[in-house]
């Protein structure tokens, strides 16, 4: 349900860059959407096509990058990464402790304007 | 024309609750993000934890809720400063909200300031509104499978209250399972087995505010 705070967010910081730096319309943005950020990226381009309507960004496509989770294990030291939401444990020793290196992004990397 | 601009998508919200931040660190506010499902037991954790901490500390509680005064009603009949936060369907607390509920509040008194987060395990834990430490309150009647199904807000908080423990002989509910799985997506997290309506093993939170309060005045 909170995809639509975070559509809102990214419409208004695009709309914004855009005018900040003259351009009159966004054609294109793309986004880093890590798995493990609790953002379902279908909802996400939902509430973006929903809300972008009588905005400078009302012909933007939005593409969406899906990062995978990586992780550091604080214990034997390998990094690995997996296909799941989240991370419970290191899959080499079992261990708990970890440090994530990727996965949580919830970030604007490119944005085209005219 | 391509713009390389990488930036968080919840920037807004993010330049939003560090002015938050600067507000508390002024004035030495230990502030407490509280988050759980609708009826763990906050509003009733929030009146235990007055009733043993005040007046010795000054505390002060901003409530958010869908709709309604139910819960800043219940506050303020404990003499505490308390702004409620009606979001109109909104699932979780921003940081523009608390900042407009800081303003209604004598925050250059106030020791510990709880934000008591609209009732829901899933949206609340993404948004930073500026607090020291997110914490949150599970009761054992919503079944122990809950910390596996909703893993971002047991990672998120660095304290989770389980509640209604008193309830224990009448449920079908296994509690180690519930302090296993929440250890194995949390391990540093601190854990406190409760019964709001007894005050079964409540010092211990106490104890853990009184804490996060010293360290925030030195």
């Amino acid at each position: 349900m909170h995809e639509v705070s975070i559509a809102l967010s990214l419409l208004e910081r695009i709309v914004e860059e855009c005018e900040k730096n003259g351009y009159s319309k966004v054609v294109a943005v793309t986004v880093d959407v890590g798995r493990a950020s609790g953002i379902m990226p279908d909802a996400l381009s939902f509430s973006f096509e929903a809300l972008k309507t009588d905005t400078r960004a009302s012909e933007a496509i939005l593409t969406i990058n899906d990062v995978a989770i990586k992780a550091l294990c604080n214990n034997c030291g390998s990094e690995f990464s997996t296909e799941d939401a989240y991370v419970f444990m290191c899959p080499h020793c079992s261990s708990n402790s970890f440090t994530m290196l990727s996965g949580r992004e919830l970030n604007i990397t490119e944005i085209e304007v005219q | 024309m391509k713009l390389k601009v990488v930036t968080k998508i919840l920037d807004a919200n993010e330049k939003i609750a560090q002015e938050n931040r600067d507000v508390f660190d002024k004035h030495r506010v230990f502030v407490i993000n509280l988050m759980s499902s609708p009826g763990a037991g906050k509003t009733t954790l929030l009146e235990q934890t007055i009733k043993a901490l005040s007046p010795e500390l000054k505390i002060a509680v901003i409530e958010g809720d869908i709709t309604g005064t139910d819960d800043a009603v219940r506050i303020d009949a404990l003499g505490i400063p308390v702004v409620q936060i009606n979001t109109g369907g909104g699932c979780h607390l921003d940081a523009s909200m608390v900042q407009e509920a800081i303003s209604d509040l004598p925050i250059k008194e106030i020791d510990l300031l709880f934000v008591e987060n609209v009732g829901n395990l899933v949206c609340p834990a993404e948004f930073y509104l500026g607090e020291d430490v997110k914490a949150m309150v599970l009761s054992i009647t919503e079944g122990h499978d809950k910390p596996l199904k909703y893993p971002m807000m047991f990672q998120h908080s660095k304290a989770v209250v389980v509640n209604k423990i008193d309830l224990l002989g009448y449920l079908d509910v296994d509690v180690q399972k519930i302090r296993k799985d929440i250890y194995s997506l949390n391990p540093s997290i601190a854990l406190f087995e409760v019964s709001c309506k007894t005050g079964q093993g409540i010092d211990g939170w106490i104890d853990w505010i009184k804490t996060g309060c010293l360290c925030r005045r030195q």
